[in-house]
């Protein structure tokens, strides 16, 4: 018992901690920087214009120290780290990055990740999509969603074994134990070696993603289309559009920031990924992607330079999608 | 659990003025392919969804060596094998009659296969019928029955150099067997409740802190007039490709000098600063969306930001918290890299991802005992999912806006 | 929303607690081995029962889990029981990126165990290990088989580049057998082959009875194609100089040097032959190391031979008794003049946070003792000379550390000597490449180049 009070506790301590910082702060600004009132209740002197002042920075100001830390401040080291040799001793300058144009498994890794970026995040949004649509008109719309969400809600040694069933190799003649060479053998094929024959293990790979992270598209655009007015659809709905006319001219509309949203987000996971290709390959059979690229330099090579570098390509491959949100940004500012 | 509040029709508007008759009969029919197109289109989708995690679920339910012999659809069907047995040895004889008899059975207690021929060798599994009488090289004659007893007999003494026994190769059907056993065994492992008290401590406020730290931020981003306003928000967005695994050791060095590594609060900020951007983006991307006349007229009746962000703002982006909540808790929960590192891999620190890991092992072929784990592991954040399932409902936010 | 949540939450908690914990006491009797029994050399016990390191807490991390992790904690145990020390061992399924996350951050356990050499030479010139004394050292070369080898094993430049000594071996394993089935073998009146032509021969023989003689598998998740590697390694050693062999893991030999594609050149012969190997090369290609001697015991047998380290009985079917159903026989010598050369690996404790404490459990771990304790449980190999074969816990077990004692050339796992990206990286790759068809000269270059782009 002692254990869950110790759980309980250290769980009301950090989220109460926080509280305590916001609800504190705020108290103390306004009852610092009150107005200031004569006896009649007569307003002498507003202290409002310097508490909005200060007030955006409590606001930020927890979010921009824990970034600063736990994100700024490595992304800038790696930065650093990129001119510097293995054990980031000896400057060497231009060096690691020299080495990264010529090596063949970073170009490798650039291939894969660009054939990455132009299926999975275009194929997620647009099945997320799809699904939320179809299941805003059906009465099992939860369970539906339920199902598409699940592999989200698998932790990564359970994906990894669910698609190592799927994949599965025998050969051929002897009894399939996986699916997808079931299915084929069934149907009068040859059994494949799904994750080892390039070029098409690199999209069994990214089918794992697919599956994974059209749930996330799911949840975010589902709840964008039922933030649509009814109103809205109601009328054009009057006005004798058809569901089709209706998606397109109406919804996406709506919720293109929450689509925007999505796909940059499904794009730096794409970009970031990892683990997926870790598990399955290790980058092997011509896989390799920069993430796992970047994992091996880190810890089977110990080379914080080389790796820096690679981590810093896939910052920088992802520059044009920061853009092209904060041009967002700076437009929608505008229209409101 | 259905959540849509009224209920949809693919419908197109009902026909308002009198309509012929041969273009309501094709509408109807439009209308029918339209209900019956997004349905089946639907059920396809989430069966192809399914069938991956189902295939997980039914090999969870099986028995170990079934796995390796069948696929999980075949679950139901009964197999044959093939396998061996051996026979006891020259100490285990008895003398009946002049004969010396060596018997037992070829089958564990408890197997429920069922034998139907057997041999002497490798490739020789079904010489011999149940009943049949084999003769080994020795000249023993063996005889097999089909629930696996065996006798083998001798005219002659069994010399001591029949130290191995003779083998005995089989085939048996075993019938079909669904079986909790799996799950069982990762129950009942040592620490498992500890683990999931752990992750229960790092999850919990791991989810809630940053979401409220994110929403103060994307408030103020949103809402709020300062200097560099839309700079920071770049930054901050910009900080989501940043890779995780490059932000560990420099953070640990600090962890380090401030002994922060091993505990609670150490996990729940870290936890807490890898999240934050993505928090930071889904949310200002919400919050923003809000209706401009709502805060300018809570301003004007003199409301502080603070009041207008707790009053009035965060009932009305319930259903973006209530998304970005699951994610969060989702990732927390499922995370392995960042508790390891973090809280450090003690016996009394696991969280149960590690734990389950752990069990699986370097070893990789307990797939038994990974199938069931993986289903562990899946049932809380599905029991989350559902929970905050109904905040995504239609009108919610439309219909409070207007309210407001 | 918070409201239910919280309800949620809180239900979570009460769940986790009504699963019951269970505390683990040391006490006597809670020991594996009774105290004074067995063939153990007990007396090795005593000086440490007279030591009080009650209250000193020690960490040793190390990648032995399940099974293993069961048997190192048994061992650890009797330290504890005699000193009062309170030494934990933990074991984690990602040791090697653990081991360097703790070192680069400043928070090193006590004691660290390596599968793998290369990384431990490489967190030793980062500063992270303490180098050990002349007297350890001395130890080694006393006590182990072929202890030269394991001492030049466990030698690494600090970081000021000098050479020194770091550790010391314990839980070796052999990796130059052959397992098969004496059943499968006598059915069809197979001899053991005693020479790299009769092992071809018998591979002959058996396609010809309408077998297939070889069962291999190279997969191993992320760590793809080592079993390939040892193939290699292991005919290097047979038709190399033992100084060659070196220099073949330092690159002073390129890997385009034709001895180097001539041991390729032989695996392939096997490997690539899809009549020798079971599913073919592509089977061997995509088969789990874990998953492949399971081809032995089927019926009929999917293949009659399967070439694998010792550890690897840890993976059999579960009733497959070793021993009995299954036996290992020594993979013949191809050059007779390079003698009966033995290719093993192993793990290397070393430690990183010195301690008194520390240092006492690393004395211990030199003891007969401390290495009959696990002998006797499973899985565990020893070059220690003091150690009782007695205390091995089956007879094929004692068969391979008679090997290992009996060495008089011990070849490690070339791999684990080479640097991480090449050992652990491109020679991997390059293997399953060229088992994938590539012809030798391009997976050589392709592995050389790599090398090139590292030094």
């Amino acid at each position: 018992m002692d254990q869950f009070v110790n759980a309980a506790l250290a769980i009301l301590l950090g989220v109460g901690g926080m509280l305590v910082y916001f609800y504190g702060t705020n108290f103390v600004l306004d009852t610092t920087l009150a107005d200031r009132f004569a006896a009649d209740g007569k307003l002498i002197h507003s202290n409002a214009r310097s508490r909005e002042r200060i007030r955006p920075w409590l606001f930020v100001g927890p979010a921009m120290l824990l970034l600063t830390f736990y994100l700024l401040y490595p992304a800038a080291d790696t930065f650093r780290r990129s001119f510097y040799d293995a054990r980031s001793e000896n400057f060497v300058g231009l060096d690691n990055y020299e080495w990264a144009i010529n090596s063949s498994g970073f170009q490798q890794s650039v291939q894969n990740n660009v054939l990455w970026l132009l299926v999975v995040p275009f194929a997620s949004t647009g099945l997320g999509l799809l699904i939320a649509v179809l299941a805003d008109r059906v009465r099992w719309e939860a369970a539906a969603k339920a199902l598409i969400f699940m592999p989200m809600a698998i932790s990564f040694v359970g994906a990894a074994i669910i698609w190592r069933f799927m994949y599965a190799y025998r050969a051929p003649g002897e009894t399939q134990i996986g699916v997808m060479n079931a299915i084929l053998v069934w149907f009068g094929g040859q059994p494949q070696t799904w994750i080892t024959e390039p070029p098409l293990n690199n999209f069994m790979l990214m089918l794992i993603l697919v599956w994974i992270q059209t749930g996330f598209a799911m949840v975010l655009l589902s709840a964008a289309l039922k933030g649509v007015p009814e109103e809205t659809i109601e009328a054009a709905r009057i006005d004798g559009a058809n569901e089709i006319q209706i998606f397109f001219r109406i919804m996406i509309p709506q919720i293109a920031g929450t689509l925007a949203v999505v796909m940059t987000t499904i794009v730096i996971v794409t970009l970031k990924v990892f683990d997926i290709v870790l598990v399955m390959t290790d980058g092997q059979y011509d896989t390799e992607v920069l993430g796992n690229y970047m994992y091996r330099w880190i810890f089977r090579n110990l080379d914080y330079g080389k790796a820096s570098v690679i981590a810093l390509s896939i910052m920088v491959a992802t520059l044009p999608f920061m853009f092209w949100n904060v041009y967002r940004f700076r437009r929608e500012e505008k229209l409101r | 659990m259905s959540t849509s509040q009224q209920p949809q029709t693919l419908a197109a508007p009902a026909p308002r003025a009198e309509v012929p008759r041969s273009s309501q009969l094709q509408f109807r029919i439009t209308r029918f392919l339209g209900w019956f197109l997004v349905r089946a289109t639907l059920i396809f989708i989430c069966v192809l969804w399914t069938v991956p995690t189902f295939g997980l679920l039914i090999s969870s339910l099986r028995d170990k060596d079934a796995l390796a012999v069948s696929g999980w659809w075949e679950s139901l069907q009964s197999t044959i094998t093939q396998d061996q047995g051996r026979s006891g040895t020259a100490a285990d004889q008895i003398e009946q009659e002049g004969r010396y008899i060596i018997s037992g059975n070829l089958l564990p207690e408890g197997d429920r296969r069922e034998i139907s021929s057997f041999g002497l060798t490798a490739t020789g599994f079904d010489d011999f019928a149940v009943g049949e009488t084999a003769t080994t090289n020795e000249g023993f004659e063996i005889t097999v029955l089909e629930d696996g007893t065996y006798r083998l007999i001798s005219m002659e003494p069994i010399p001591e150099s029949f130290s191995r026994g003779q083998r005995i190769t089989f085939q048996a059907e075993t019938p079909p067997r669904l079986t909790l056993e799996n799950y069982d065994e990762v129950i009942n492992t040592e620490g498992l409740g500890d683990a999931f008290l752990n992750t229960a401590t790092v999850t919990i406020p791991a989810t809630i802190i940053p979401i409220a730290i994110a929403a103060f931020a994307a408030y103020a981003f949103s809402w709020m007039r300062f200097p560099g306003r839309l700079l920071l928000l770049s930054i901050v967005v910009g900080l989501i490709v940043v890779p995780l695994q490059l932000s560990l050791i420099p953070v640990l060095r600090v962890y380090n000098t401030l002994e922060l590594r091993g505990t609670y609060p150490g996990i729940w900020l870290a936890h807490t600063g890898f999240g934050l951007p993505l928090a930071v983006f889904l949310l200002y991307n919400y919050i923003s969306s809000l209706p401009r006349d709502l805060i300018e007229s809570a301003q004007i009746d003199g409301a502080s930001h603070f009041d207008i962000f707790i009053r009035l703002v965060v009932p009305l982006s319930v259903p973006a918290l209530a998304s970005f909540t699951i994610f969060q808790f989702l990732w927390v929960w499922n995370d392995l890299l960042v508790a390891l590192v973090f809280l450090g891999t003690r016996p009394e620190n696991q969280v149960l991802t590690s734990q389950l890991n752990d069990l699986v092992g370097s070893r990789g072929d307990n797939w038994e005992i990974m199938t069931a784990s993986a289903f562990v592991s899946i049932a809380v954040p599905l029991l989350v999912f559902f929970a905050l399932q109904r905040y995504f409902v239609r009108g919610m936010m439309a219909g409070s806006v207007k309210g407001g | 929303m918070s409201k239910k949540l919280v309800t949620l939450l809180t239900l979570l908690l009460l769940i986790a607690v009504a699963v019951p914990n269970l505390a683990v006491a040391q006490d006597e009797e809670d020991l594996l081995f009774p105290i004074g029994e067995g063939p153990f050399t007990w007396s090795d016990l005593e000086p440490f029962q007279e030591m009080d390191l009650s209250g000193e807490e020690v960490v040793f991390f190390g990648p032995w889990q399940t099974d293993d992790l069961e048997s190192v904690t048994n061992v650890v145990e009797y330290f504890n029981f005699a000193t009062g020390a309170n030494v934990i061992y933990i074991g984690s399924d990602s040791f090697e990126q653990q081991i360097v996350i703790d070192c680069e951050s400043g928070d090193p356990p006590n004691l660290a165990a390596f599968p793998q050499p290369g990384l431990a030479a490489n967190l030793a010139a980062s500063g992270c290990l303490t180098p050990l004394g002349e007297e350890e050292r001395q130890f080694v070369l006393d006590n182990y088989a072929a202890g030269q080898s394991w001492v030049d094993l466990a030698t690494y430049a600090n970081p000021n580049g000098e050479e020194q000594f770091y550790g010391l071996f314990y839980n070796v394993n052999l990796k130059s057998i052959v397992w098969y089935v004496p059943d499968n073998f006598a059915d069809a009146g197979y001899e053991i082959p005693a020479t790299w032509d009769e092992l071809v021969a018998l591979s002959e023989q058996i396609v010809a009875d309408g077998g297939t003689p070889w069962c291999i598998g190279v997969g191993s998740g992320p760590a793809t194609g080592w079993p390939a590697t040892d193939w290699v390694e292991d005919i290097m050693l047979r038709t190399v100089e033992p100084e060659v062999y070196t220099q073949w893991t330092t690159n002073e030999l390129p890997f385009t040097d034709e001895r180097v594609q001539n041991a390729i050149e032989m695996f392939g012969m096997i490997a690539r032959n899809d009549d020798f190997v079971a599913g073919g090369a592509v089977g061997a290609q995509t088969t789990d190391f874990r998953d492949s001697p399971a081809g032995l015991f089927t019926l009929p047998p999917e293949c009659y031979m399967h070439r694998q380290a010792s550890f690897i009985a840890a993976f059999f079917p579960e009733d497959v008794e070793v021993g009995v159903d299954t036996d290992f026989f020594y993979f013949p010598p191809i050059d007779p003049m390079m003698g009966n050369p033995v290719l093993g690996g192993g793990t290397v404790v070393t430690i990183a946070e010195d301690s008194e404490a520390t240092r006492e459990f690393y004395r211990f771990l030199q003891t007969s003792l401390a290495h009959e304790l696990w002998m006797a449980q499973a899985g565990f190999l020893t070059p220690h000379t003091g150690a009782n074969l007695d205390a091995y816990s089956s007879d094929v077990l004692r068969g391979q550390g008679e090997i290992l004692v009996n060495a008089d050339t011990f070849g490690f796992d070339g791999s684990d000597l080479m640097p991480g990206a090449i050992g652990a990286g491109a020679f991997w790759t390059g293997m399953v490449d060229y088992l994938g068809g590539a012809s030798v000269e391009e997976v050589t270059e392709f592995v050389q180049s790599e090398w090139d782009a590292i030094k």
